[in-house]
Parts: structure tokens; sequence; C-alpha cells
């Protein structure tokens, strides 16, 4: 019997490299293809530097689709689900954000897994939180 | 003496007429002989008057007795006056060597003889002492004047002397200063075929300076023309490397979008769970595809850009080469034009070091003739300096003589 595998897609934003679960990505477009008031720009993740992809996420609350603006996409990895780990909560009680779910081990890594919809949901992020972050 | 008439006398006394004839003959006989005494010279003979007979003859007798009588007497005081005059002109001719001896012509000529006869003799002393007086106040000035330009002549002998050992020594140093410049005229000549010599050789230099001068021009002509060609490639080449950067844009623009379409595929094929693994593999290799375009394309556009730098900098360079073509054009003429005139001047230089040879020849042989007329100038003046010498010596001799001879003057007095 195969392990339980987790498809998780990698991107990056800045300098840093994050995860999330393939079920909350609609599609991975170009941000030029989407109107810019549906694209979200800064996070809690950061600032992009060249905004050159748009992970297309569905709001379930508003019925929309917003496009979280990331430098790239790194791909898609298939990784066992024991390396999937929940966030501690002493660490989520420290973080403003509620998109950070948890941290997966890609490579023997630690990549903080993000929630994409609570992500795009949340908007824009201080840039305090966002730094802390 | 005996005398004649007493003679005839003796013989007349008691004599006849015939006698007495014969007696009156003898009387003028005594007479004839009488008068012959006399023309003789011997006027001490007389006649008797007593013993002539004849008081005719008695009375002849009687006056040529009177007649040698008057002249023995006149002939006495004659014979005293010539003597009396006679030690007037021995005392007049003492009394004047006696002045002349002791030098003393100041005074006159006092004789004691009073005679008149002597008074042209005196006359003629006393000239003859003043012609004497005046020849030595004469003599004395003229052997004061001779003194004085003796002495100048000896001091003129002196300093001509002086002045021609001077001249002599000049001659000498000129003759030696001629013979250094007989030297330098020949090393000046030979210097001067020397400058003659390189001015031909830069001539000739120049000359090949100027050819490669009208090579460069030529060269720079084609590197301008060459230039014109490089830039107009380089338009080309820069206008084909900006279409294949249009075309790497595109071929980038289709392998980002192959990329976001097998990310898509993959994400879908990851969706899909076990189902979609093969659809998911397959997008792996598209996008992989697709990301060695967009590596490849990167690589082309680094190399468009570099390519872009090279030819803006090859379009500089080539601008640059234009204009130094263009200022390498304008230095060559300026160049050629300043051989050229380099040319001229070394042409001046090479003619002008050649006169200055023939010059300076000439010059040689001027000198050596002056240096041949200054030996025998010097040998003249050599000759003039023991004329001098001479001159000097005889001029002192001259002065010792005018001092003896004033000296011998002094010894009359005429004042």
């Amino acid at each position: 019997m195969s392990e339980a595998k987790s498809e998780i897609l990698m991107f990056q934003v800045g300098p840093r490299v994050f995860a999330a679960e393939v079920y909350d990505v609609i599609r991975i477009g170009s941000v030029h293809d989407v109107p810019p008031e549906d694209v979200v720009g800064a996070t809690a993740l950061g600032v992009p530097f060249a905004r050159r992809r748009g992970i297309v996420v569905g709001d379930h609350a508003a019925g929309t689709e917003r496009a979280l603006a990331v430098d790239q996409v790194i791909g898609i990895r298939s990784v066992p689900e024991t390396d999937v780990h929940p966030l501690p909560a002493f660490a989520a009680a420290c973080l403003q954000s509620a998109a950070v779910t948890g941290f997966v081990l890609v490579d023997d890594s630690p990549t903080l897994l993000i929630d994409l919809p609570t992500l795009v949901r949340e908007g824009p992020a201080a840039p305090a939180d966002a730094e802390r972050t | 003496m005996r005398d004649p008439t007493e003679l005839a006398r003796r013989k007349g006394a008691g004599r006849t007429p015939a006698a007495k004839r014969r007696g009156g003959q003898d009387d003028a006989a005594r007479l004839t002989a009488l008068l012959r005494t006399f023309s003789e010279g011997r006027l001490d003979g007389r006649a008797d008057p007593a013993s002539f007979a004849d008081p005719a003859l008695r009375g002849v007798a009687e006056a040529l007795n009177a007649a040698a009588e008057h002249v023995s007497l006149r002939i006495k005081d004659a014979e005293a006056r010539v003597e009396a005059v006679s030690a007037g002109v021995d005392e007049a001719i003492e009394a004047m060597v006696r002045l002349v001896i002791q030098g003393d012509l100041s005074g006159t000529l006092r004789l004691g003889v009073t005679d008149a006869a002597l008074t042209p003799l005196i006359a003629g002393v006393g000239q003859v002492m003043e012609t004497l007086k005046r020849f030595v106040t004469e003599i004395r000035e003229a052997a004061l004047q001779l003194s004085t330009s003796s002495a100048e002549v000896l001091a003129a002998a002196t300093q001509n002397e002086s002045s021609t050992s001077a001249q002599a020594s000049a001659i000498h140093e000129t003759t030696a200063t001629m013979e250094e410049l007989k030297g330098a005229s020949h090393q000046i000549a030979e210097n001067a075929q020397m400058v003659a010599a390189i001015a031909e050789q830069t001539l000739s230099g120049a000359r090949n300076g100027e050819g490669q001068i009208k090579a460069f021009m030529g060269a720079m002509e084609k590197v301008r023309h060459n230039a014109v060609e490089v830039d107009e490639a380089i338009g080309k080449l820069s206008r084909r490397v900006e279409r294949i950067g249009t075309v790497v844009e595109v071929i980038d623009e289709i392998a980002d979008r192959s990329d976001l379409l097998a990310l898509n595929a993959a994400l879908e094929g990851a969706k899909a769970g076990e189902a979609g693994r093969g659809f998911s593999i397959v997008a792996a290799e598209m996008r992989r595809l697709a990301e060695n375009v967009m590596e490849s394309t990167k690589e082309i556009k680094n190399l468009i850009t570099e390519i872009r730098e090279a030819t803006h900098a090859a379009k500089e360079a080539s601008d640059g080469n234009k204009r130094m073509a263009a200022e390498g054009e304008k230095l060559g003429g300026s160049a050629a034009t300043s051989v050229s005139g380099i040319l001229t001047g070394i042409q001046e230089t090479s003619d002008a070091a050649r006169v200055i040879h023939l010059a300076t020849q000439q010059q040689r042989t001027a000198t050596e003739q002056v240096v041949q007329s200054m030996s025998e100038i010097e040998e003249v003046t050599r000759q003039a300096q023991a004329g001098s010498r001479q001159a000097t010596g005889a001029a002192a001799e001259l002065t010792k003589l005018a001092e003896r001879l004033a000296e011998l003057v002094k010894r009359f007095k005429v004042e």
C-alpha cells in the first residue's frame, strides 16, 4: 500500500519560498491577464519583486476570483502527508495572519504552508506584520 | 862802392882839348853807369858834381844825387811802414788766435797799431770775429736745438722700438691666431661638409617620409572608407539583432505561455490525484521544455544585449575610426605640408651648407694667404725692430754727440 501524499504548490514571494495546497488554486496565469483591482500584491507574505505570475484563488464568501501576485511559481511537489505539520500553537498565537496554517518539509527544509483563500481575503497587511511574518 | 864820376874826374885832369873832348865823353859814361846802378836798385852810389867839367853834366850829376837821396829816403820810410804794418798784422792775428783759443768771443779786438793801412784789416778781423760770434751763437742754438731734437728723436726711436716690439709681439700673436683660425677654418670646412652630407641624408629621409606620409594618407582614406563600410555593416547587424530580439521576445512569450499551460496542466493533474499523475508528468516535461526555452531565450537576450553593447561599442569605435581617419587625413595633410616645408628648409640648409663649405674653403685659402703674409710681415717687423734698435742706438749716439757739441760750443763766450 502506497504512502499518502499531499500535492502542494511551491511559489516565491520576494526572497522567500512558500507552499500551498493545490486544491486552493483555481489556475495559474499572468497578472497582466487579470484586472488590476483583482490582483493582490502586498500580503502578509510580503511584496513580490516582479509580480510575474498570478495565482488565481477563489473567494468563496464573495463568490469571486482574485489573483495573488507572486514572483515565481516554482512547481508542484508531492510530499508525504507525514511531512505536513500544523503550526504550533505558540507560533500561531504569535502570528497575526491566519493564512499561515503550518509547514511542510520539502527536501528536508521546512516551508510555510499558506492558506491562499485566507491570504487573499486578509488582503494587504501592515508592513510591520509582513516584515514580522 | 866806388864812385864812377870820381873815376871819370881823375881821368880828365890836366888833359888837352882832344883830351877834354874825350873827357866829356867819359863824364857822360859815368853818369850813364850811375843811372844803370840806380835802375838795378842800387841807390847808394853818387856822382861827384865837381868832377864834371861840363856844367850841364855837373847839374845832371847833382840832380841824380838829389833824386837818389830822395828815393832812398822814401824807401826807408816805406820799409819802416811795412815793418809797422807787419807787426800790426801779426798782433791782430795773434790777438784773434788768442781769442779763438780762449773761446772768448764776447769782447772786441783792440790793437796797439794805429796805422791807417791796417784799418781794413782790423775791420776785416772784427768782421771775422763778428762772423765767428754769429756762427758760434747759431751753432750753440743749433746744438741746443739738435740736442732737443736728438732727445726727441731718441724718445721717438725708443717709443718706436717699443711700438715695434709690441707690434712684433702683436703680429706674432696675430700670426698664431691666424694659424688657429686656419685650423678652425679647416675644421669648419670639414664640419660644413659633414653638415652638407647630413643635410643630404636628411633630405633623402624627408623625401622618404613624404612618400610614407602620402602612403599613410592613402591608408587613412582606406581606413575611413572601411570605417564607413563597417558602420553600414554595424547598422545592418544592429537591425538584424533588433529583429532577432523581436523574434526572441515572441519565443519567450510563447515559452512563458507554454510554461503557464504546463503549470496549469500539472496543477490539474495534481488535483486529479492518481489519475492525473501521467498528465502531471507530461505537464512537468512540457514545463521543463518551456523553462529550457525561456532559459535559452534568456541567454539569447543576454547575448543580444551583449551584441547590442558590442554593436554600440563597435559603432562608437567605427565613428571614432571615422573621426580618427578624418583627423589622420587632416594631420597627414598637415604633416605633408610640414614635410614639404621641411624639405624646402633642408634643401636650403643643404645648399647653405654647400655654400658654407665653399666659403670656408675660400676662407681657409685666404687665411693661409693671410698667414703667409703675416709671416712676411712678421719678418719685416723683425727687421724693422732691428732697424728701430739701430735707430735708437743711433739716436742715443746722436744725443751724446749733440750734448758733446753743446759742451764744445759752451766754451765760446759770445755775450
